[in-house]
């Protein structure tokens, strides 16, 4: 069995995606763009919005709804959590001043704590094809760098971001967390104790293999701690850093998709075959997108609230239920999806592929 | 007497406003303000959950179950989050418990409705 690639696509495409163009966007705005008027990247933000984000929460949905034999496999999430969403975007509409607020809130901080996770996510993914092992001691640094950096994310936009402890979202006021002043200081000691841990890991691998650790490994963290630490000081960056969560996601949910869709008997290894698929994909997951994040606070327009305010909340309710199904179709310890994070596109189009998680050639 | 233990421990806790909301509640059961309206909602919620899985109880899996369980945890972690999530621009440190709190639930859920390897504890001297 041949040694896993350490990409999905290849050197350039992962590693812009996954955080070479976040770091040089972050980089850009710094030297050109120290603006307050963010209005500009605002825009540029939500045209890019319908072509990844929201085809980024459309993705998930897909995933988890395409499949009969994932609802019988998870039906809380799929039929529980759903109605219990729908209930709290009812009680927020109903209540817009009383609940809507700290559904907001809760939403706003569960943001980037998702995001923490899909970066060590994909640390581990790329650790896993690189062949450094994570084990607890290397996890505990990894998670305690990562994590802190989301806190002191935070509390620097919320320092920075709100005015008189209120955060506009969506023309709505939502109350910022209120936290102590030592706060910051803690975050940032457990922040930089956790990077000098991991760091030592890597360091010590790198002497035992007598080779350097593959740069992609690092990135996943490195482009977190630029979005949620220096980065979180710049306005007009924040507002695209969900955009390259997004491009992060939707790479490795294509793999996913690919790998689902022509990895089977009988299915077509070919060029041709991964463009249909991935155009097909693509398109559904606009669409969807543009049902979730339009149509659907179209469909509620009728309601005595401004429609800013009810996609606002309906949007809180869309990011939760991604959360949440997110983490259930992404265990690394699942076999399959292990599976398919180990591969390559390249290798869906070639003759014969091999299933890293149970190593017999797949039918073809 | 309740009442007013009632009010001092929300007027420490929520601000003075909510307060005067118990203690007019109190008197009157038939007003209520909209906050309790939601609580009602949210145990009536949780208790729904309670249910349905005591009735799937034997027909799904243990993975349901506890699924169904962090949802009443969500939920009753929400009701919670809506009167003390602000507690902390009186007393700071407990912004940080809020911050922390949410931390650990959003843990919680992202194990939701995933396969743990756990094996029963059994006791000493029991069949295997």
């Amino acid at each position: 069995m041949t040694a896993p690639s350490l990409y999905f696509v290849n050197w350039w495409a992962d590693t812009l995606i996954i955080g070479g163009w976040s770091i040089l966007t972050w980089i850009a705005l710094l030297a050109f763009y120290n603006s307050a008027d963010t209005q500009p990247i605002f825009w540029l933000s939500l045209v890019l919005s319908l072509v990844v984000n929201y085809p980024h929460f459309s993705a998930t949905v897909y995933r988890l709804y395409q499949n009969p034999e994932n609802i019988r496999q998870f039906p809380v999430t799929a039929w529980g959590l759903p109605l219990i969403m729908v209930g709290a975007v009812g009680a927020s509409l109903w209540q817009p001043n009383v609940v809507a607020p700290y559904f907001l809130m809760l939403f706003l901080v569960w943001s980037p704590y998702h995001y923490s996770g899909q970066t060590v996510g994909l640390t581990m993914v790329y650790a896993r094809r690189a062949g450094f092992s994570i084990g607890r001691r290397e996890r505990m640094g990894l998670s305690a760098f990562v994590f802190s950096a989301f806190v002191c994310g935070v509390i620097r936009f919320q320092q920075t971001g709100s005015s008189g402890g209120f955060i506009d979202f969506y023309g709505m006021s939502v109350p910022v967390v209120p936290l102590p002043d030592w706060m910051n200081a803690a975050a940032h000691a457990v922040m930089w104790t956790g990077a000098l841990v991991f760091a030592g890991f890597a360091v010590v691998w790198c002497l035992r293999q007598k080779r350097l650790i593959p740069p992609i490994v690092l990135l996943p963290a490195l482009t977190h701690f630029v979005w949620f630490v220096p980065g979180a000081g710049l306005k007009s960056f924040w507002i695209v850093i969900p955009f390259f969560h997004s491009l992060q996601y939707l790479l490795v949910a294509l793999a996913m998709q690919l790998k689902i869709r022509i990895d089977v008997a009988g299915g077509e290894h070919s060029w041709r075959r991964i463009g249909v698929e991935a155009r097909r994909w693509g398109s559904r997951n606009i669409l969807g997108g543009v049902l979730l994040f339009i149509g659907l606070p179209a469909a509620f327009s009728w309601l005595p609230l401004p429609l800013l305010t009810t996609a606002g909340i309906l949007a809180a309710a869309v990011n939760i239920h991604h959360f949440f199904v997110d983490g259930v179709i992404w265990k690394l310890r699942d076999a399959a999806t292990s599976s398919a994070l180990m591969m390559n596109i390249a290798e869906l189009a070639g003759p014969a592929v091999v299933d890293r998680a149970r190593p017999k050639p797949v039918e073809v | 007497m309740r009442e007013a233990a009632a009010g001092v421990v929300l007027a420490v806790f929520a601000g003075s406003a909510p307060a005067a909301d118990v203690a007019v509640g109190a008197s009157d059961p038939i007003s209520v303000t909209p906050r309790e309206m939601f609580l009602a909602a949210g145990i009536g919620v949780m208790a729904m959950c309670g249910l349905t899985s005591f009735f799937l109880a034997g027909r799904v899996t243990e993975r349901t179950h506890v699924a169904l369980a962090m949802l009443v945890v969500l939920i009753g972690g929400f009701c919670l989050f809506t009167l003390f999530g602000l507690v902390g621009r009186e007393i700071p440190v407990t912004g940080a418990l809020v911050l922390l709190g949410l931390i650990g639930l959003f843990k919680l859920m992202n194990q939701f409705e995933i396969g743990r390897n756990r094996t029963p504890r059994t006791k000493k001297g029991s069949d295997k």
